[in-house]
């Protein structure tokens, strides 16, 4: 799975969002094992048909994307009722800056997510600057969210392509001393 | 038709999942998986004196960012355990835990075992061995809900003020 990771980067979303395989522990795989084995014990799914459709993970990852003007024309076109706007980042950035009707996602709010949020309306991930937003958005297509984006550039980009009222920010990690 | 009863079973279970969250003043944790290995999941424990002297579980909770399985049993998981002395939880398998959720399918059956072990860990300290071991696969892949955390750490945010 190594390999197969390294020459297909969208292949870990392509089998969750398929085959709810790599979401969590629970259903991971290991980097030693094949893609054959993981197959095998998978309930015998078939190896080349999982390949071919590993294959066009790229082509699944960009329509997951959605772009800051994209997103901001839906902000004033669409009811805010039916946009969710989650945010992935630490409260301290949250708090930060911040959409307008977005959400910092907590454990609390993924469980009301995961189990009342209508799966057919719009759904966003946003992080700083799209780094971890389509992983994320893989994991709730995984969960039956079929109108689930991930904001291309994360708030970062939004900032800077549609909202320039919105400041943008750097991160600086402290040394922790002990 | 058992699946699909199983289904909805797991999905009304972590919809509305029993004993979600930190509790304060617990008298143990146990806490099994690490960030280098998928998710985490994280038991606390209150026990009560009954009038006989015997000490048993008064609450437990359990915070987890696992899949929606390893949420469902460890809410129905900590609803069974109360009442019972540390000895008679610690007894109780994984598929005895899972119980009230049925019999689940050999994929998820993890899950399950995964909060058996945060059991032991709580309970019982000699356990540790038992969830170092269960985390340590050999060379796990990153998991998406892995990206579904912040980052871990104390960092400074540095505001470049507006791009107008």
């Amino acid at each position: 799975m190594r390999d197969l990771l390294a020459h297909y980067p969208g292949a870990k979303r392509t089998l969750f969002r398929r085959y709810h395989l790599g979401g969590c522990s629970s259903c991971g795989f290991d980097l030693e094992e094949t893609l054959q084995q993981l197959c095998t014990r998978s309930g015998g799914l078939d190896p080349h048909q999982v390949l071919t459709e590993i294959e066009t993970s790229h082509q699944e990852d960009e329509k997951m994307w959605i772009e800051p003007l994209a997103l901001h024309k839906k902000l004033h076109d669409i009811s805010l009722s039916e946009v969710h706007l989650l945010d992935l980042r630490t409260r301290e950035e949250f708090e930060a800056v911040h959409l307008p009707t977005s959400q910092l996602l907590t454990q609390e709010l993924m469980q009301e997510a995961m189990g009342r949020w209508p799966k057919n309306e719009l759904l966003v991930l946003i992080d700083h600057q799209g780094e971890r937003s389509l992983d994320a958005a893989a994991y709730f297509a995984g969960h039956g969210f079929a109108n689930v984006k991930a904001l291309r550039g994360g708030i970062d980009a939004y900032s800077e392509k549609a909202d320039h009222s919105l400041p943008r920010y750097t991160i600086e990690k402290e040394e922790t001393h002990d | 038709m058992t699946d699909i009863s199983l289904t909805e079973k797991i999905e009304r279970a972590a919809a509305e999942p029993q004993n979600m969250g930190e509790m304060v003043a617990a008298d143990a944790m146990g806490t099994v998986g690490s960030t280098n290995c998928g998710d985490m999941l994280r038991l606390w424990i209150k026990f009560k004196e009954e009038k006989n002297g015997r000490r048993v579980i008064d609450r437990a909770t359990f915070q987890s960012f696992g899949c929606q399985t390893a949420i469902a049993v460890a809410s129905v998981a900590t609803e069974l355990i109360r009442g019972k002395t540390p000895e008679e939880a610690l007894s109780l398998s994984g598929e005895e835990l899972s119980a009230p959720l049925g019999a689940l399918p050999p994929m998820k059956i993890h899950c399950a075992q995964l909060v058996e072990e945060a059991l032991r860990s709580a309970l019982d300290p000699a356990s540790e061995t038992i969830s170092k071991k269960s985390s340590s696969c050999a060379s796990p892949a990153s998991t998406l809900s892995d990206q579904l955390n912040p980052q871990a750490g104390k960092f400074k945010i540095n505001i470049l003020g507006s791009t107008t």
